[in-house]
């Protein structure tokens, strides 16, 4: 992400970042875009989330 | 005169037979806050007018032949995100700095009820997730084996403070190894329960869908005590389990013969390579449980950028809501560290957040298919020792896979274990992970570990 990308993410969300921050935000958001391909495995359509853990017996095994 | 150093296993017996004060043995660590602390930070609130209070009911219950078991009259700390009731509860933040519960945490009620003498509140990392900070009402815990280098987060300040006898035991929150990681850099013992067995109500949130409570203390027998009085079921906390809660310390048999283990080497050899010292020490842990009649093999997980990339983009998601209002008009307010995490966090979409709970269930499954033949899996705590305080990376969360986050995506109970020093004479650690409920299983592993080994027999030296 371009540090004026940032600037614009960073005024859509309405955080005041301090201009000396900027930068340094803006060169580690490769980690923060390479997270979000990490989690996105192919899957099937109907796959669903866990939104917290799976307790013994909560769910029918598959 | 008492020890400075005593477990709460120790401590607990003599006061059991009246041959240790509880009065004197809170006295005596409110003497060695004020000698030392002033070199550690790790509390950010001593209370000590409180503690002798409780300290002296506590005496006054047993010598009326009231013992209600080894938490009694056990001085203890507790991080500043357990909520206590009139007494300010911060997050180590200056945007909390004012806040005043009403009421005690679910979980430290339960340990007043157990009888601990509460000596203050703890430093941690702001709300729990940024540090170590500088720029705090509060300055950062530092470590207690050599005070350049750092605790490990975010419960700094329980880390610090037991292996220094400060207190016998602390409290510590876990949401992507917040208790693992200052055990494995600070050389105690800590342990991340089963997500849901220790209420999270009344404890400032950093991820709610990760958050753990957990206690953090010298050994596994000291934990395990810990957890006896914490665990159980609270409707107030809509994700506390109401599961049966075993004799913790009855399970500490001393024997691992028949237990299989499983080492997921690849965590700590490739995808967040270790150094050598840590590998070595990891690697004879692992021999030891084999000498002690354990079966030990290794098996491979997805790489742990996997795991690490689902559990913080979680974390940090559900910290951004949390926060989300005071960002946006204090921001300044938090510290640079945890302000500029955050800024991080606002970047990932809804959707981003979708497809990492979903990655969640994938790796629960996976980890449950490689568990299905074995007891426990270990790997590496953390990849080296304790860094320099100053030299800890802004965005060291996202940088280099978390060795500790896979077991908060999956709620499995872990807990870090020093397994050795350094020549520089700071500890090392492995983790030491069960399935699901199977909490008295990590704490024998670890207990029979502990005494087979001489590691618990060295306290830093300040």
């Amino acid at each position: 992400m371009t540090r004026a990308e940032l600037d614009a993410v960073l005024a859509r969300l309405g955080l005041n970042v301090p201009e000396k921050e900027r930068d340094e935000i803006a060169a580690n958001t490769l980690y923060i875009e390479k997270m979000a391909e990490l989690v996105k495995k192919p899957r099937w359509v109907g796959a669903e989330p866990a939104h917290v853990v799976k307790f013994p017996g909560a769910f029918p095994e598959k | 005169m008492v020890s400075d150093f005593l477990t709460v296993a120790e401590a607990a017996k003599l006061i059991e037979t009246k041959e240790l004060s509880p009065v004197e043995l809170t006295q005596s660590r409110l003497d060695r806050i004020a000698k030392l602390d002033s070199q550690l930070h790790s509390f950010i609130r001593v209370l000590p007018e409180a503690a002798l209070a409780a300290a002296r009911a506590t005496e006054g219950e047993i010598a009326a032949g009231r013992y209600k078991g080894p938490m009694h009259g056990i001085p203890i700390g507790l991080k500043d995100i357990y909520e206590t009731k009139g007494v300010p509860t911060t997050g180590h933040s200056k945007v909390m700095q004012d806040h005043v519960p009403a009421a005690d945490a679910f979980s430290v009620t339960k340990l007043k009820d157990a009888g601990c003498v509460v000596m203050g509140k703890l430093a941690t990392h702001e709300f729990a997730f940024g540090g170590p900070s500088f720029d705090l009402p509060w300055p950062p815990a530092r470590n207690p084996w050599d005070t350049t280098r750092f605790t490990g987060g975010s419960s700094s300040g329980t880390g610090a403070s037991v292996p220094a006898g400060l207190v016998l035991c602390g409290t510590g929150s876990d949401t992507g190894g917040s208790i693992r990681g200052p055990a494995a850099y600070c050389g105690l013992a800590g342990i991340k329960p089963t997500y849901g067995l220790i209420s999270r109500a009344g404890i400032l949130p950093l991820a709610f869908s990760l958050d753990h409570a957990g206690p953090m203390a010298w050994t596994a027998e000291d934990c395990a005590i810990m957890l006896q009085a914490m665990a159980g079921h609270d409707p107030a906390d809509p994700a506390s389990a109401n599961h049966p809660i075993p004799d913790y310390r009855k399970a500490l048999t001393g024997d691992v013969k028949g237990l299989r283990i499983g080492v997921i080497r690849h965590f700590y050899t490739t995808d967040n390579e270790a150094n050598p010292a840590t590998r070595d020490a990891i690697d004879t842990a692992a021999k030891k449980f084999e000498e002690m009649g354990a079966s030990v093999r290794e098996i491979t997980l997805s790489p742990l950028a996997d795991w690490a990339a689902c559990g913080v983009l979680i974390m940090m998601s559900e910290a951004y809501a949390i926060h989300e209002a005071n960002l946006r008009t204090r921001f300044t307010d938090f510290g640079e560290i945890f302000r500029d995490r955050m800024a991080l966090a606002g970047l990932w979409t809804a959707a981003d957040y979708v497809q990492a709970v979903r990655r969640r269930r994938e790796l629960i499954d996976e980890l449950d298919r490689a568990m299905a033949g074995l007891d426990l899996v270990m790997t590496a705590a953390a990849p080296t020792e304790a860094p320099k305080i100053d030299e800890v990376p802004k965005f060291a969360i996202i940088d280099r896979p978390s060795l500790t986050m896979p077991f908060n995506v999956t709620g499995s109970p872990a807990m870090s274990v020093c397994c050795g020093f350094t020549e520089t004479g700071l500890p090392l650690s492995y983790q030491i992970v069960g399935k699901r409920f199977q909490d008295a299983t990590v704490l024998r592993a670890a207990d029979a570990y502990e005494r087979a080994t001489p590691w618990r027999g060295r306290r830093p030296s300040l």
